[in-house]
């Protein structure tokens, strides 16, 4: 189907008009960068970001998609759009005309999302992009510096990206040392008006500790604590910061596609398109919603918890869960009995004998296991939870994992074990529970 | 209303990432390499070849779950499933999944199946070779008379006419005299002078002869099992890369014996096998018959590498070290390459007295012109290359 530049710009301001006055969506303003399929695929492996610094992992992530796409293993994704402001989005040149319509609604979407989901309020999207062309250029300034140089600027990175999702949950706000230790010591000033000697000793302890409290965000803690040239700090707080912005699109994957996905069918129905439009449109978008046996499909999941509230809740109650949810209370608040049996879920474990069991069905004694069970494993729920838990004062770090029935997966620990310690310039001790034993990897 | 413009990329924009990432496989490639050369797949295809070995992914470790990460949930197809209904089988064992396989195997481990030609990768593994002065000893010491051009001079042989510069000596002298041909009267011309005639000259130079020939010598009798033909095609198959990558030329001659010799193509030679007893005498004999007939010392760099399970009629002993004493003489390099992998361990030697292999026979007459070596199990092979090329044995090599 042929199109032109003002097709796109006539249904655009339908999609706008609709969403805004019907739907009470507030999203950034949109700007569609037009594409062919071989800078799509350079685009999604930066992240949609228009500038990225320079790292193999994106070569990687390249090859990756690129050979997907030659198999025919993998069709490119539909919409890319990233979470500045203004929003830029991508529109694949290769697309048919009412694929360009159901994307531009979807990032309406994603874009208000963006906006007013909680979990985005410190990603900071007015000047993302700009933060992150000057990181690639310090970064880049670093590879040329001859006392640097590529080898070991990489060797840097690889050891933040490892550990670039270890940070504090939920988005909440890591509270400075200072502001522990005021507690702490106001604590101590009570326990001493109250003459609790074993109360006393233990705050006392505590101060003498570092950190204060167990710290999650590890990259903050070790730019703020080791002994490091600026460059290497420098890109320690680049990768932190990265981590920190994309941090708010793990946690909210369903939500934030079940929202995006919700008012692309709502808007390209009240668009009242022609048929040879519309149907199309409905055929892509039973595609993208479609469940996964045996997995979850975030659009097909967060579309129907979506569906289920405003039918039981009404529309308002949508709009509050777009703004106050990440995925695991997503889950925990809106998934009930009548949903899960709805949608087939069942959950599933590995037995000793190695066979694959189901555990729970969707019933009436079943369904609460798997909502929680879902609940736990989904959005940043899937990236287990390290600590820093002290410096010693021969200068090792403990990290600690915080096991939740789940173990750590023994190699990759012990790599990434080994990356920490490239930028702790120490030694460093990470404590696990491995199949019910304390064990210690360093 | 949004804003709809034109994507700018200057340029492929993760060409330089995915130049690092393509260092960083091919770094991973040199350092499993050894592995890759004794690999059925790659022995006797031709240099340009491509062909494509699995190489594992340059992981990105993070913190992850492991084994016991509790309970999935998931979308089932319809509402007929059951509490406690089996629905599949993990497959642990896939770890450490072989190649040729692609994908992505249990554990989340990716393979790239990187696509390189025979050459690339004799490069990959020479470059790591570290043989400082190998070149200086072992290759190109014969030199040999060449005829090298040297400029033109007016007189010569017609055979050595250059046309070319005699018709523009020609138009220089018809330029000089002020004679036009569009404006020449009819049947008038100009003819060619024999000082116009441009002749190339041609010195005699000395220069380091860049052709070699390769003997290649395999026993074929019923001792030699398919195992251990498959390390010494993996030894030969390395010495003939390496040479030719040093050499222009290279002329392979394979011969296999068991109680007589034969010389055979080269599928034959890796193929081929007999049953029956060994003369190996037989087999150097014909090599210093050909040497005589074909390839004369003088211009040819001669080679001969001998794989063999050390088995020889005893009575054949002697014949057999007066043959390679004759051949060594006229080789730049006699490797002499000891398959056992029923052997398992490299103690074993000569003076330890009793039975006596070939390797044990040719130790006394080891010198640098001599050299050799063993091989029991795969890893093997790589060894014995460089202990062949006298190689400094280095860590990890």
């Amino acid at each position: 189907m042929e199109y032109s530049l003002d097709d796109l710009m006539k249904w655009d301001e339908k999609i706008c008009e609709i969403a805004k006055s019907k739907y009470k969506v507030d999203f950034y303003p949109i700007e569609y960068e037009t594409i062919d399929y071989y800078e799509m695929i350079g685009a999604m492996a930066h992240h949609g970001m228009p500038s990225m610094y320079n790292h193999w992992s994106f070569g990687k992530a390249f090859e990756r998609t690129h050979n997907m796409y030659n198999l025919g293993m993998e069709g490119l994704p539909y919409e890319l759009i990233i979470n500045s402001n203004p929003s830029i989005a991508y529109l694949m040149r290769e697309n048919p005309f009412p694929l360009q319509i159901l994307i531009m609604a979807h990032c309406v979407g994603h874009s208000d999302f963006f906006k007013n989901n909680r979990m985005f309020k410190n990603t900071r999207p007015e000047n993302v992009v700009q933060r992150m062309r000057a990181a690639k250029k310090r970064i880049q300034s670093y590879v040329e510096d001859p006392t640097i140089g590529i080898d070991e600027v990489e060797a840097v990175i690889d050891a933040c990206h490892a550990i670039q999702f270890q940070t504090t949950k939920h988005g909440l706000r890591r509270r400075t040392q200072e502001e522990i230790r005021d507690e702490l010591i106001e604590e101590l000033k009570k326990a001493k008006q109250k003459e609790d000697v074993s109360l006393q000793k233990k705050l006392e302890l505590k101060l003498d500790t570092v950190p204060l409290e167990p710290d999650y965000d590890l990259l903050g803690f070790i730019s703020e604590n080791a002994k490091l040239p600026n460059w290497k700090r420098d890109i320690i707080e680049i990768i932190r910061d990265e981590g920190q912005y994309f941090w708010a699109q793990i946690q909210t994957k369903v939500a934030n596609e079940g929202w995006a996905s919700t008012l692309h069918y709502k808007i390209c129905h009240d668009l009242e398109l022609p048929s040879e439009l519309h149907l199309p449109i409905i055929k892509s978008h039973n595609q993208v919603i479609r469940p996964h046996v045996g997995g979850i499909n975030p659009y097909h999941l967060g579309f129907h918890i979506f569906a289920h509230i405003e039918k039981n809740r009404g529309w308002e109650e949508c709009l509050i869960a777009r703004e106050a949810c990440h995925d695991g209370s997503f889950i925990r608040q809106y998934l009930d009995e009548e949903l899960c049996y709805e949608l087939n879920l069942f959950s599933y474990s590995k037995k000793r004998n190695k066979s694959i069991v189901i555990d729970d069905v969707a019933d009436e004694e079943g369904w609460e296991n798997i909502r929680n069970e879902l609940a736990t494993s989904v959005g940043g729920g899937s990236i287990p939870v390290i600590l820093v838990e002290e410096i010693r004062r021969n200068g090792e770090l403990i990290l600690r994992h915080e096991h939740d029935g789940r173990d750590l997966d023994v190699d990759h620990a012990h790599k990434v074990v080994e990356h920490v310690k490239t930028l702790w310039g120490d030694r460093v001790r990470l404590l696990a529970q491995i199949n019910n034993v304390f064990t210690s990897i360093d | 209303m949004s804003v709809f413009r034109e994507h700018k990329t200057t340029a492929d924009r993760s060409a330089s990432d995915r130049r690092r990432h393509k260092k960083r496989i091919e770094d991973a490639l040199k350092k499993g390499i050894h592995d890759i050369v004794a690999d059925e797949s790659i022995m006797g295809q031709n240099g340009n070849k491509k062909f494509r070995i699995p190489v594992r992914g340059i992981k990105e470790y993070r913190f992850v779950y492991g084994d016991n990460s509790g309970k999935q949930v998931g979308s089932a197809p319809g509402k007929d499933i059951k509490r406690g209904q089996k629905i599949g089988e993990a497959d642990d064992e896939q770890q450490g999944q072989g190649p040729g396989k692609k994908g992505t195997n249990d554990k989340g481990e990716e393979f790239y199946d990187v696509e390189i030609t025979l050459d690339e990768l004799a490069q990959y593994l020479f470059d790591e070779l570290e043989l400082p002065d190998l070149e200086r000893r072992q290759l190109s010491n014969i030199n040999q008379e060449k005829l090298k051009r040297s400029g033109y001079r007016s007189d010569g042989i017609m055979p050595r006419l250059d046309r070319k510069k005699s018709a523009i000596a020609r138009i220089k002298r018809m330029k000089a005299a002020g004679f036009d041909p569009d404006k020449a009267e009819e049947g008038e011309t100009f003819p060619f002078h024999e000082d116009d005639l441009k002749f190339r000259h041609y010195k005699k130079k000395e220069e380091p002869c860049t052709n070699a020939v390769i003997f290649f010598i395999m026993d074929v009798s019923g001792s030699m099992s398919q195992d251990k033909k498959f390390l010494a095609r993996s030894f030969c198959f390395l010495m003939y890369q390496f040479l030719r990558s040093k050499y222009e030329q290279i002329e392979l001659v394979f011969i296999t014996h068991d109680v007589e010799a034969r010389e055979v193509d080269e599928e034959a030679f890796f193929t081929q096998y007999t049953s029956g007893g060994t003369i190996v005498s037989t087999a150097i004999e014909l090599a210093n018959e050909i040497v005589d007939k074909r390839y004369h010392p003088s211009s040819w760099n001669i080679y001969t590498f001998q794989c063999s399970d050390g088995d020889n009629f005893a009575s054949d002993n002697v014949k057999f070290l007066e043959e390679v004493y004759a051949l060594k003489q006229v080789c730049q390099l006699y490797g002499y390459c000891e398959i056992d992998p029923d052997k398992n361990n490299m103690s074993y030697s000569y003076e330890s007295g009793g039975y006596q292999t070939l390797y044990d026979l040719l130790q006394p007459l080891r010198d640098k012109k001599l050299q050799t070596a063993y091989v029991i199990k795969k890893e093997d092979v790589w060894k014995a290359f460089r202990t062949i090329l006298g190689g400094v044995e280095k860590e990890g090599g």
